[in-house]
């Protein structure tokens, strides 16, 4: 494979394009997204190979199934996020997956993944040593079990021994610490 | 307004960002939305930051990962059915498959007439070729038949050489008797190799019709003994071998019936000549 250039489109040429199915918008589209959606799926189904077989299905069905977008919905990467979690969270739901990883409890292995990852992606990674001072431990662990891992906040309630309620403002205030970081 | 205000800090529009919304839920958030710019400008600004931390936790896949995604999608590209939500039959289309199909005709149209007029030329071609065979095998035959001619003439004239040159062979004139004085015949006999031939290129005689032949005649010890019928006409010529005799005091030609008798007519005698 030749070093191209990676492809970068604004996002409403982007789903223009996607919408006459042009090659280009394939390749931008993985240029533009194919890194931000493994990550979001090799840490919920914990195999970089499993994950590679979901993140190639993922834009598949964004490929596919690009008619069922619209702008008025939100952002184009939030709708191809929850595409690719609800895609490695079937995938982790599967027999064939529970089978697989008969012995491995899943909770066991939340965070030890996660600093794993972080070891190995940190020095590439600007700026997230400010990002996770930022967040408070509390507010780091909601957001990734339900962002990262796929669960549901219901579920992320059970893990963390917490009320509902208090789920709900954590993420709130997870995203909204997010939201002045980035700003 | 102030309804707007707890709508947004429930945290409800948090969990429609991740899809961890019932579909009810969902149907309100966007109805919210629709009817509530600032609910809009929220769900986009959460939308944002948590696109942005997907950025800064993103994980580059293998190399060969975008060749493996790129044509699985190319390859969906060539799949009609996904063509049939996105695209409609438009004129586009109707107007692109008469002309492709005008294009292949005319292709093998021309291919058709290629083919066609390689087909005569070929046929024209084995045709005079066929007739140039024909022609050289008539003429070998010919040659076959000349070199054949030439060979019995050779042979014939080899054995006709044979005669004179063998010691062994006599030389006997037969004289024409009162029948036929002016006749003549010369014949050449070896006791040894018990040969008889007869010259007919020397002979003089009246040519002998289609129902009557001469015929050949050896005396031994008074006794007629048959060797052989012979036509005598002006084209006869070179040496004939007639039927074999060890020994033979006289030899004498009849004129018979065709095909020759048993025994000489002795009044038809033409000639005769003894040693």
């Amino acid at each position: 494979m030749s070093k191209k250039r990676k492809i970068s489109l604004s996002e409403e040429e982007l789903v223009l394009a996607l919408q006459r199915r042009e090659n280009i918008a394939a390749e931008a589209l993985y240029d533009m997204y194919s890194a931000s959606l493994f990550g979001v799926i090799v840490r919920i189904v914990n195999d970089e190979t499993l994950a590679e077989d979901i993140l190639q299905d993922t834009f598949v069905k964004i490929w596919n199934s690009f008619s069922s977008y619209s702008t008025e919905k939100g952002r184009l990467f939030t709708w191809m996020v929850n595409i690719a979690r609800n895609l490695a969270i079937d995938k982790i739901r599967s027999k064939d997956f529970k089978n697989q990883t008969k012995n491995q409890e899943l909770e066991n292995n939340v965070t030890f993944i996660d600093e794993q990852r972080n070891t190995v992606y940190k020095p590439e990674l600007l700026g997230v040593k400010d990002l996770v001072e930022q967040l408070k431990p509390e507010q780091k662990s909601i957001l990734n079990l339900v962002y990262f891992k796929g669960y549901t906040h219901v579920e992320a309630a059970d893990e963390l021994g917490v009320p509902l309620g208090t789920i709900k403002t954590r993420l709130r205030t997870a995203i909204a610490q997010l939201r002045k970081y980035f700003n | 307004m102030e309804d707007i205000k707890v709508y947004i800090e429930s945290g409800i529009l948090e969990l429609y960002v991740l899809g961890n919304v019932t579909p009810e839920e969902r149907a309100q958030v966007e109805a919210m939305a629709q009817k509530h710019p600032s609910i809009k400008a929220e769900l986009d600004e959460i939308e944002r930051s948590l696109e942005l931390y997907a950025g800064e936790n993103a994980v580059e896949p293998s190399k060969d990962m975008r060749n493996r995604v790129l044509n699985s999608l190319v390859v969906n590209l060539g799949d009609d059915r996904t063509f049939k939500s996105a695209r409609t039959a438009t004129d586009e289309e109707n107007n692109v498959i008469p002309i492709l199909r005008a294009r292949s005709n005319n292709i093998f149209k021309y291919a058709f007439a290629a083919c066609f007029a390689l087909l005569i030329i070929s046929i024209a071609g084995l045709f005079s070729v066929y007739n140039k065979l024909q022609e050289s095998n008539n003429l070998v035959a010919s040659l076959q038949s000349q070199n054949q001619q030439f060979t019995n003439q050779v042979n014939l004239m080899d054995r006709e050489l044979g005669v004179f040159r063998d010691p062994s062979f006599k030389m006997l004139k037969l004289q024409g008797t009162s029948k036929s004085p002016s006749s003549a015949l010369m014949v050449a006999w070896s006791p040894a190799r018990k040969k008889v031939m007869i010259d007919m290129a020397n002979a003089s005689m009246p040519a002998n019709d289609k129902d009557h032949q001469y015929q050949l005649w050896a005396m031994v010890g008074g006794k007629p003994v048959d060797l052989g019928v012979f036509d005598a006409d002006t084209t006869s010529k070179g040496m004939k071998e007639m039927k074999s005799i060890a020994s033979a005091d006289a030899f004498a030609v009849t004129l018979e019936q065709r095909g020759g008798s048993l025994t000489p007519t002795m009044d038809q005698m033409m000639m005769i000549g003894k040693f």
